[in-house]
C-alpha cells in the first residue's frame, strides 16, 4: 500500500491537469494537448491492463465474449454488455467496469482482484473522460445468431403436417397385413433383407400378454389360443387383453415414466415436503389408459383439467402431472434473488417436462441463451415459463365445494404452512431471530386447522395464481401468490434472475405457430398451452407419442432420441411410416388402443424373434425390423411375473403405495412407492429411472449386483419356497419338474432340461435333502426365460 | 439414450463368433474399457489412477483449521468497515479463532493445533486456501462440489470418471460411496448410463454383508451355491442355445459368474477386520477411520473413486459452539486423514492416488450466535495430496479476515478440471450427449491448475 501511494497522487495530479471532462472522440481543438496526454495515460495505464486481464474473455479473441461484453474498442467498452455500459465517460460511479474491478458487483477479473493503484488508475481514467483511441475493432467476430432461423425452423421435418403416405412398392407385398408392414418391408428390401416367418402361437400369446398386461399368460390361456385356428383369433386375443384392467397398469406405467411421476422431491425440507396423495394421479393415469381417453384430451386434463368445460373435481387428480412435479427447497432465510433463482428452477423443470416429454423439443436449452440448434428463442422459453410462474402448487379438495370455500382452503394451507415454518425457524437456535409471537402464531395455526374442507380427500394440483417472491420481510423471504393474476416473466439474461430483460407475454412457441403466436388470455394459460399442443403442434405431438409407443412395443423407437425431435435429435429410420401412422392416429381420434391394434396385428410385430446370422450381419441392431427384437423385460414385468407364477401376486388395484423393498409387498409393481429422494435401491438396480426430471427412456443394464439379488435376496428365496410348496410333490422327479415347468413357463420341459433337473435334484438331496426342491425352484425362477421375451 | 445394449458389446460378441462359450469375460471387458467417442479425451499413463474424496459435510471452518488469520484476534467482536462481510444470515462481529497455528514440516505450512498429525505429513499436502464456490446453501453447494452444478440431475465426479475410464476390477464397483443414505445421492450418474453410478455402502458397518445388499446367502456355502449356479447356468445355456446368440442373455450369464466371484472378492475387499490390529488403531476405530482404511483397501484393488463422507448429517455445519465442536471432532479426522496419507505412501500408492479433502464451502470470520460461524462460499480451504500434486504447498490466499479468496483464486470447476487432468482426462473433451447438447463435468468452465502439479 505504501509503495503505491505516490502513484495515486500522480493520477490525481494528472486529473487536475485536465479540467474538462469529455469524451476523447469529441475533443475540441483547444484541448488537443490534454487529449494526447489522456491517450497516453490510456496507453500506459489502461490498455496493458485490459489486454492482460480482460481480453481473453471480453474481446474479439473470445469465441463468445462473456456477458456479450467486449472491451477491445471504444464503442464496445461504452456500449457495454448485457448489464449495461461498462464505461460512462466522466462518471466513475455509474461505470460498471469500475464496480466490477472493485469486486462490488461482478468480481472481475475472476483470477484475483487487481491491485488498488490499478483500480485507482481506472477511476482516474474514467473521470478524465475515458480517452480511448481504439476506434478500429481488432477482429470482427461478432457471430451471427447460432441455431436455426424461424423460417428454416418452420420447414423442420418434425413440425410438418402429418398426412397419409402413399404405400411404397414392394416385391413381397403379400406379406403385409397393415399399412405399417408396407413401409417396413420397403426398407427391408432396400437393405437386402427379408422379414422373418411369423412367430409360433405360444410365443405370440406370451409376447402380447407381457407387452399389454405386463403379466405372463396362464397355461389355460395359452392352450385356448394355440387351439383356436380361426383367422380372427389374434384380434380377439388383443381385444381381450386391451379390455383387461391390468392393461392400464402396464401402459399407465409407461406414461408415468414420461410424466416423471414420483411421490416426493429430490430433497425434503420444510418448503418441499413429499406428496402423500400422489398415488391418486397414478390411479387416474391407469383409469384413463384403461378407458382409452383420447391422447389429446389426456394431455389437456393433465395440464388444465380445472379449466376445461364440464370439469369434475375428480379430474383434479390429473393435475398431479404438475402438482407432483419436482420442487426445490426455498429456505425463507435466503435472499430474494436466491429464492427467485430456485423458483425459476421449478418453472424450468415444467418447461423441460412439457417440451421434451410432450413435444420432443429441448426448449430448456433456451433458458440462458437462444437455442443453439433449434428455432427456439429465449423469448419462447420465458413465454412458456410464464405459464408455470402463474400457478400455485397446492392441494385441492376432490369433493364438491364453492370457489370461495376452495380459496379459503388454499389460503389456509399456505398460511398454516408459513406459520409453521416461521415457528420452527424462530425456534432454531442457529437462526438469529426474535422468539416473540410464537404463542400467538401457534394459536392461529390451531384456529386455521378448523377451516372447512381442509382435511377432505385432496390432490396435489395447481391453482391459477401469479407467483412472485416477496423480499419485504427483513427476516424471511416468502413466495407471494396472487390469485386472479397471471405473471408474464421477463427474459432473464443468461438465465440470471438478477438481470431481467424484456417482459414476454405468455404464449406458445413461435416456430410451432402458423403466424405470430397470440398471447394467452385465460388465467395462467395452461388450457391454451394444452390446446396449442393438440392443434398447432399436433403433428409434432402425435409423432412424438406414436414414436414412444412404437419403442415400447418393439424395444427400439423409430426416432432413437425419443424426447428430442429437433436438430440435435436423430432422424427417423422410417420417416414415411412415422408420418403415416401419426396421421392415422390423429384421424382415429388419438386413440391409443387403436394404435396398439394397428401395430400388434401387423405382420411386422408377428415376426419370429429367431436370430438369423445373415440378416444380423447386414443389420446387427435390427434397425430395419427383420425380426421381432427379443429382449429383457422391464423390472415391473419381471417382478410381477415371478409373483404371478408363484401364486403370490395380490392383484387388487389402486390406492396408496407400498415400498417394493418391503418383503410383505406382493402387489403389482406399478403400486410401489416411487421416490425422487431415495429411489428404491432394488428398482434402481434394475434400471428404474431417476425421475428427478423427465427421462427419455430407460437404460437396459446387466450387472453383477443385479444377480446378487437373484442369488441371495429374501424376496427371491421366499418366492422359491412358496413356489416349491405349490407343486404337489410326487416321488417322480420328472413329473415334479414337468409340473413346475407347466406352472412357471407354461410349457413342457425338454428332454435335456429334464436330465439337467433330475441330475441336480439327485445330487442335491445328498447334501441338502430338506431344501433341494426349493433350491431347484429358485434356479427356475432365476432362469433367463422368465426375464426375457421372444 | 441407450435403449438397445451398447454396440461395443455387440461387436465384441460378433467378433467372438459363436457367442456363449467362446467368449471370454476379458474380451467383454476389453470392449467396455475403450468406450467409443471418449478415447480422444483420454491421455495414456496419467499420474493418478484413483481418487479418494474425503468430504467434510457441512462446510469446515478454514480459519480454524488451515488458514490462519491474525486479524481475527485484533478485530474480535468488531465489524470492520473496510470489508463487506455480509452472508445470507444475519451475523455479528468477528469471532477470533480459539486455536493456535503451527508451522509444520520442512515446508513450514501453517496448520491448526487441532490437526497435529496432518501437520506432520504437510509436506505431502497441497493446501488451497483460495477456494470459492457459487452457492451459500448446503444442498446446492454440495451438488456443485460433487457434480459442478446446483441441479440434482447432473452426474457426479465418480460417474464421469467411470464413464471415461471404465473399470479396473469388474468384481467390484468402480465408484464406491461410503455415505449415509440421506446425503443427497451425491454418487448418482445423472444422465449418464446407470452403470456408472456410485454404489453406496453404509459407512457405519464393518461387516461387508451388512454394507452390500444381498452380498451373502443366508444359508448356502460357496460349494452349495456353486452347485445351484451350475444348474442355473446349464438351464440358461439351453435357453440361449435355442436362440443362437443374444447379447443380453450372454451378458447375464457372464454377470452371474462375476456376481458369484464378487461375493467373495467384496467380502475380502470390504472387510477391514482383516487388517492387523495395529493398522486399525492407527486409523482409529471409529466410522471415519474405518472408512479411510476401507478406502485404501478399495483403491488397492482397483476401485477408481471412493467417496468418504464425514457424517451423518452435516457435522461441520458449526453455527454455534465451534470451539467445543471442533475440539471434539478433529482428532478422529486428523488421525484418519494423516494415517491414510502415510499408509498410501508407504505402500507406494500415494503417487497414483489423488486424495481430496474439503467441504461444500467454508465459514465466515464473523459469528452468528457469538460462538459459531455462518456459511461462506466466497473463500475457503480444500487440500489435495498425492496423484501427482505438489506437496508442502499453501496455494492462494483469502483476504485478511479469511472471508473472500483474493489471490490465485480457485473455483470448484478448476478443481474438477485438475482432478480429471490428473486422471488422464481432458475436461473439455470428455462429453456426453444428452437433451440436445454435449455436457461436461466442468460445463463451460474450469482451468487445470498446472501450478499445483508436480
Amino acid at each position: 500500500m505504501h509503495a503505491a501511494f505516490p502513484r495515486v497522487v500522480a493520477t490525481i495530479t494528472l486529473m487536475m491537469m485536465v479540467p474538462v471532462v469529455m469524451a476523447a472522440d469529441r475533443q475540441p481543438a483547444a484541448t488537443k494537448k490534454s487529449a494526447s496526454e489522456g491517450v497516453e495515460f490510456f496507453e500506459k495505464k489502461i490498455r496493458p491492463v485490459l489486454v492482460k486481464h480482460c481480453y481473453k474473455c471480453h474481446s474479439g479473441k473470445a469465441k463468445q465474449p462473456k456477458g456479450k461484453l467486449r472491451l477491445d474498442s471504444r464503442d464496445f467498452i461504452r456500449r457495454g454488455g448485457e448489464t449495461g455500459p461498462a464505461v460512462v465517460p466522466g462518471k466513475p460511479g455509474t461505470s460498471l467496469l469500475l464496480k466490477a474491478i472493485r469486486y462490488e458487483s461482478l468480481e472481475m477479473p475472476p483470477s484475483g482482484k487487481l491491485p488498488e493503484p490499478v483500480i485507482a488508475d481506472f477511476q482516474a481514467w474514467i473521470r478524465l473522460g475515458a480517452p480511448d483511441p481504439r476506434d478500429k475493432v481488432a477482429t470482427a467476430t461478432t457471430r451471427s445468431q447460432p441455431g436455426m432461423s424461424l423460417a428454416r425452423g418452420r420447414r423442420w421435418w418434425s413440425f410438418q403436417p402429418v398426412k397419409q403416405q402413399s404405400l411404397p412398392r414392394t416385391r413381397r407385398s403379400k406379406w403385409a397385413r397393415h399399412r405399417i408392414d408396407h413401409f417396413v418391408l420397403a426398407e427391408l428390401e432396400k437393405h437386402g433383407l427379408a422379414p422373418s416367418p411369423p412367430a409360433d402361437r405360444r410365443t405370440l400369446i406370451r409376447r402380447l400378454t407381457l407387452d399389454l398386461l405386463g403379466l405372463p399368460p396362464t397355461t389355460a390361456q395359452i392352450d385356448r389360443f394355440t387351439a383356436d385356428k380361426r383367422s380372427g383369433a389374434v384380434r380377439q386375443l388383443v381385444d381381450r387383453l386391451l379390455s383387461s384392467r391390468h392393461y392400464g397398469e402396464r401402459w399407465g406405467r409407461h406414461w408415468l415414466d414420461v410424466a416423471r411421476w414420483a411421490e416426493d422431491n429430490p430433497t425434503s425440507e420444510a418448503t418441499n415436503r413429499p406428496h402423500p396423495d400422489a398415488w391418486r394421479y397414478r390411479d387416474w393415469v391407469i383409469e384413463a389408459v384403461n378407458r382409452d381417453v383420447p391422447y389429446d384430451r389426456f394431455i389437456k386434463l393433465q395440464l388444465a383439467a380445472d379449466l376445461m368445460p364440464g370439469f369434475r373435481r375428480d379430474d383434479l387428480r390429473a393435475l398431479g402431472y404438475l402438482g407432483t412435479a419436482p420442487t426445490y427447497h426455498k429456505d425463507p432465510r435466503l435472499s430474494k434473488t436466491v429464492i427467485e433463482t430456485i423458483a425459476s428452477d421449478d418453472w424450468d423443470e415444467r418447461v423441460d417436462a412439457v417440451s421434451r416429454g410432450l413435444l420432443g423439443l429441448t426448449v430448456g436449452c433456451a433458458r440462458c441463451h437462444e437455442h443453439k440448434f433449434d428455432a427456439v428463442t429465449q423469448e419462447d422459453y420465458y413465454a412458456l415459463a410464464g405459464v408455470f410462474a402463474s400457478n400455485w402448487k397446492v392441494k385441492r379438495p376432490l369433493v364438491e365445494l364453492t370457489e370461495a370455500q376452495e380459496r379459503r382452503v388454499i389460503w389456509a394451507q399456505d398460511r398454516i404452512w408459513r406459520l409453521k415454518v416461521a415457528i420452527s425457524l424462530k425456534k432454531d437456535p442457529a437462526t438469529p431471530s426474535t422468539p416473540e409471537g410464537i404463542a400467538s402464531m401457534e394459536a392461529e395455526v390451531a384456529a386455521l386447522e378448523q377451516t372447512p374442507y381442509l382435511d377432505a380427500p385432496s390432490m396435489h394440483a395447481v391453482y391459477d395464481a401469479a407467483v412472485y417472491i416477496d423480499g419485504s420481510d427483513p427476516e424471511f423471504t416468502w413466495m407471494d401468490f396472487r390469485i386472479g393474476e397471471p405473471r408474464d416473466l421477463p427474459v432473464f439474461l443468461r438465465g440470471n434472475v438478477a438481470t431481467p430483460g424484456k417482459i414476454i407475454p405468455r404464449r406458445f412457441l413461435e416456430v410451432l405457430s402458423p403466424d405470430s403466436p397470440q398471447p394467452f388470455k385465460h388465467g395462467s394459460g395452461r388450457l391454451e398451452l394444452a390446446e396449442q399442443i393438440s392443434t398447432n403442434a399436433a403433428p409434432l405431438a402425435a409423432r412424438v407419442f406414436v414414436n414412444r409407443v412404437w419403442g415400447w412395443h418393439f424395444g427400439r423407437p423409430l426416432v432413437m432420441t425419443t424426447s428430442d425431435f429437433g436438430a440435435q435429435g436423430q432422424q427417423p429410420t422410417h420417416p414415411r411410416l412415422l408420418d403415416d401412422l401419426a396421421a392415422a392416429f390423429i384421424a382415429n381420434g388419438w386413440s391409443l388402443k387403436w394404435l396398439h391394434r394397428e401395430i400388434l396385428l401387423s405382420a411386422t410385430y408377428a415376426q419370429s424373434s429367431r436370430h438369423r446370422a445373415a440378416a444380423a450381419t447386414i443389420d446387427p441392431v435390427n434397425r430395419w425390423l427383420w425380426r421381432f427384437a427379443p429382449r429383457r423385460v422391464d423390472f415391473e414385468t419381471w417382478r410381477d411375473s415371478i409373483l404371478a407364477v408363484t401364486g403370490s401376486l395380490d392383484t387388487r388395484p389402486f390406492g396408496p403405495s407400498q415400498s417394493v423393498d418391503e418383503i410383505k409387498n406382493v402387489r403389482r409393481t406399478v403400486y410401489a412407492t416411487v421416490s425422487r429422494r431415495q429411489v428404491s435401491p432394488l428398482m434402481r438396480l434394475y434400471d428404474f429411472p431417476d425421475v428427478a426430471q423427465h427421462v427419455p427412456g430407460r437404460d437396459v443394464t446387466t450387472t453383477p449386483l443385479q444377480q446378487l439379488f437373484v442369488f441371495n435376496s429374501e424376496f427371491f428365496i421366499q418366492q422359491a419356497r412358496t413356489l416349491a410348496g405349490r407343486i404337489d410333490s410326487t416321488s417322480d422327479d420328472s413329473q415334479n419338474i414337468a409340473s413346475l415347468y407347466h406352472r412357471v413357463f407354461a410349457r413342457k420341459p425338454s428332454g435335456k432340461e429334464l436330465v439337467i433337473g433330475r441330475a441336480f435334484l439327485a445330487a442335491r438331496r445328498k447334501t441338502h435333502a430338506r431344501t433341494a426342491w426349493a433350491d431347484y425352484c429358485q434356479a427356475i425362477l432365476a432362469a433367463s426365460e422368465l426375464i426375457f421375451v421372444d | 439414450m441407450l435403449i438397445s445394449p451398447p454396440p461395443t458389446r455387440r461387436q465384441a460378441l460378433a467378433a467372438a463368433g459363436s457367442g456363449f462359450g467362446l467368449l471370454s469375460l476379458a474380451g467383454l471387458l476389453a470392449a467396455e474399457k475403450a468406450p467409443p467417442g471418449r478415447t480422444s479425451a483420454i491421455r495414456p499413463n496419467p499420474p493418478a489412477k484413483h481418487v479418494i474424496f474425503l468430504f467434510m459435510t457441512g462446510g469446515p471452518s478454514h480459519m480454524d483449521l488451515f488458514d490462519p488469520k491474525p486479524a481475527l484476534q485484533k478485530f474480535a467482536g468488531q465489524r470492520p468497515k473496510t470489508v463487506d462481510l455480509r452472508t445470507e444470515r444475519v451475523t455479528k462481529g468477528i469471532l477470533a479463532s480459539p486455536f493456535s497455528f503451527r508451522r509444520s514440516g520442512r515446508s513450514g505450512v501453517q496448520v491448526s493445533e487441532l490437526l497435529p498429525r496432518l501437520g506432520a505429513v504437510i509436506d505431502d499436502i497441497c493446501v488451497i486456501r483460495s477456494m470459492y464456490t457459487f452457492n451459500p446453501t448446503h444442498t446446492p453447494a454440495r451438488n456443485l462440489i460433487h457434480s459442478g452444478n446446483i441441479a440434482v440431475t447432473r452426474p457426479t465426479i465418480g460417474a464421469w470418471l467411470n464413464y471415461g475410464l471404465g473399470s479396473e476390477n469388474e468384481n467390484l464397483p468402480g465408484f464406491v460411496a461410503l455415505s449415509h443414505p440421506r446425503s443427497g445421492k451425491l454418487w448418482r450418474s445423472g444422465f449418464l448410463p446407470s452403470k456408472y453410478q456410485g454404489t453406496r455402502f453404509s459407512p457405519d458397518e464393518t461387516a461387508p454383508e451388512k454394507m452390500i445388499r444381498y452380498l451373502k446367502n443366508p444359508s448356502q456355502d460357496q460349494a452349495s451355491q456353486r452347485q445351484q449356479l451350475d444348474l442355473l447356468q446349464q438351464l440358461n445355456g439351453v435357453h440361449l442355445a435355442q436362440r443362437g446368440t443374444d447379447s443380453f442373455l450372454e451378458g447375464r450369464i457372464q454377470a452371474m459368474e462375476t456376481a458369484f466371484r464378487m461375493q467373495f472378492a467384496a467380502s475380502d475387499a470390504f472387510d477391514i477386520r482383516k487388517e492387523p490390529g495395529s493398522i486399525r488403531e492407527q486409523y482409529g476405530k471409529n466410522t471415519f477411520g474405518n472408512n479411510c482404511l476401507l478406502a485404501r483397501r478399495l483403491v488397492e484393488r482397483g476401485v477408481r473413486y471412493v467417496q468418504v463422507f464425514s457424517g451423518p448429517g452435516q457435522p461441520w455445519d458449526d453455527h454455534h459452539d465451534i470451539d467445543a465442536n471442533l475440539r471434539k471432532r478433529c482428532p478422529d479426522i486428523d488421525r484418519g486423514c494423516a494415517t491414510l496419507l502415510a499408509d498410501l505412501k508407504q505402500r507406494g500408492l500415494l503417487d497414483e492416488t489423488l486424495v481430496v479433502w474439503g467441504g461444500e464451502f467454508g465459514r465466515t470470520p464473523v459469528s452468528e450466535a457469538g460462538t459459531g460461524r455462518d456459511h461462506n462460499p466466497y473463500g475457503y480451504t480444500m487440500w489435495l495430496a498425492g496423484g501427482g500434486i505438489r506437496g508442502g504447498v499453501a496455494h492462494g490466499a483469502t483476504d485478511e479476515f479469511g472471508f473472500r479468496a483474493v489471490e490465485n483464486r480457485v473455483n470448484i470447476h478448476d478443481l474438477h478440471a485438475t482432478l480429471l487432468h490428473q486422471m488422464g482426462i481432458d475436461h473439455e473433451k470428455l462429453t456426453y450427449r444428452f437433451s440436445g447438447r454435449d455436457f461436461r463435468l466442468t460445463d463451460v468452465h474450469g482451468r487445470v491448475l498446472h501450478e499445483l502439479i508436480a
